[in-house]
């Protein structure tokens, strides 16, 4: 009797560390929600213009290119939003956010609509297919990329 | 018979330690060849899309790959192969240039590179510069390719 307890016991000590080091569904798809939430939060920080949380949200590593091909450092693009001559955006609304989770990068794409203006008037208005990257830090989720695609019209 | 019970109880604690050991981060020191080995997987990458070899292509990208192409198609992993596959589909020249690390860390890199590409996909002329931003994840031991962004340089 005493022999199979003790068995019992060593067969719950051995399987609990193996649950510890495997990524359930579960907590993947929390995750993915989260994801979801936190492409919302940035593209409304983005729209507000809110410097604070974009400094601290964008990693160091940071890059934006835009669709017509141009890069933006952390620093580059901060520069512009908290500039005189930064955009006036209206709308920027992520839809058909699908995420792509790697551990401790995640891959977000999503169809994001654009309205507003540059400091001069144009029009910035759009339709775009985005990537985005996004990776674990300390336990905190950083943006370290973003690619903007404008979608070409359907032959 | 003490003895006995007492190393049946202490094997599977051996076990469990050690599986606790395997579900932990690789160690740092690592990181620094990881750069070097990301620059290199970005051209065997484009080299498989250019030699149409769609078997390196299945063993570089991991699972849930995913790729935006200029004009915002999202593709995954059998889109992209059966797609570099098709014989419609030209591809006369691509490679990279100007590759820059983002970020690397023990399983994950972020690159910005220039892609040069001469072809036709899906009814999109690629003739022409790409601004690009590639991921990599290390799966199982090793290097893989997560996804890519992809965005026409326009003059």
């Amino acid at each position: 009797m005493k022999c199979f307890q003790v068995t019992a016991l060593a067969a719950m000590l051995m399987f609990a560390p193996l649950a510890f080091a495997q990524t359930g569904a579960g907590s993947s798809a929390a995750e993915e929600e989260e994801l979801k939430k936190l492409d919302h939060k940035w593209l409304d920080a983005e729209k507000r213009l809110d410097i604070a949380y974009c400094e601290k949200f964008f990693a160091d590593s940071y890059v934006l290119v835009f669709p017509n091909g141009q890069a933006y450092t952390k620093k580059q693009w901060l520069d512009i939003l908290r500039g005189p001559d930064h955009p006036v955006i209206t709308m920027l609304d992520p839809e058909d956010i699908k995420v792509h989770l790697h551990g401790n990068v995640a891959i977000l794409t999503d169809h994001t609509t654009l309205k507003g203006h540059d400091s001069k008037g144009n029009s910035m208005d759009g339709e775009f297919n985005v990537f985005r990257v996004v990776i674990k830090k300390n336990g905190n989720w950083q943006a370290t990329g973003v690619v903007m695609n404008a979608i070409a019209a359907k032959k | 018979m003490k003895l006995v019970y007492g190393l049946a109880a202490c094997f599977p604690i051996i076990v469990a330690t050690a599986a606790l050991t395997l579900g932990q981060t690789p160690n740092k020191a690592v990181e620094s060849d990881a750069a070097a080995t990301i620059a290199v997987m970005d051209h065997i990458w484009l080299d498989a899309a250019h030699n149409r070899d769609t078997g390196t292509m299945a063993w570089l990208f991991a699972d849930d790959f995913v790729e935006i192409h200029p004009g915002g198609d999202i593709v995954d992993k059998k889109e992209q192969i059966d797609q570099i596959r098709d014989p419609s589909r030209t591809i006369a020249e691509i490679h990279p240039d100007d590759i820059d690390v983002r970020y690397v860390s023990s399983d994950v890199a972020v690159l910005l590179d220039t892609t040069t590409i001469r072809g036709l996909s899906g009814g999109v002329d690629y003739n022409g510069t790409q601004k690009v931003i590639r991921v990599f994840v290390k799966e199982q031991g090793r290097w893989r390719a997560a996804g890519a962004g992809i965005v026409p340089i326009k003059p």
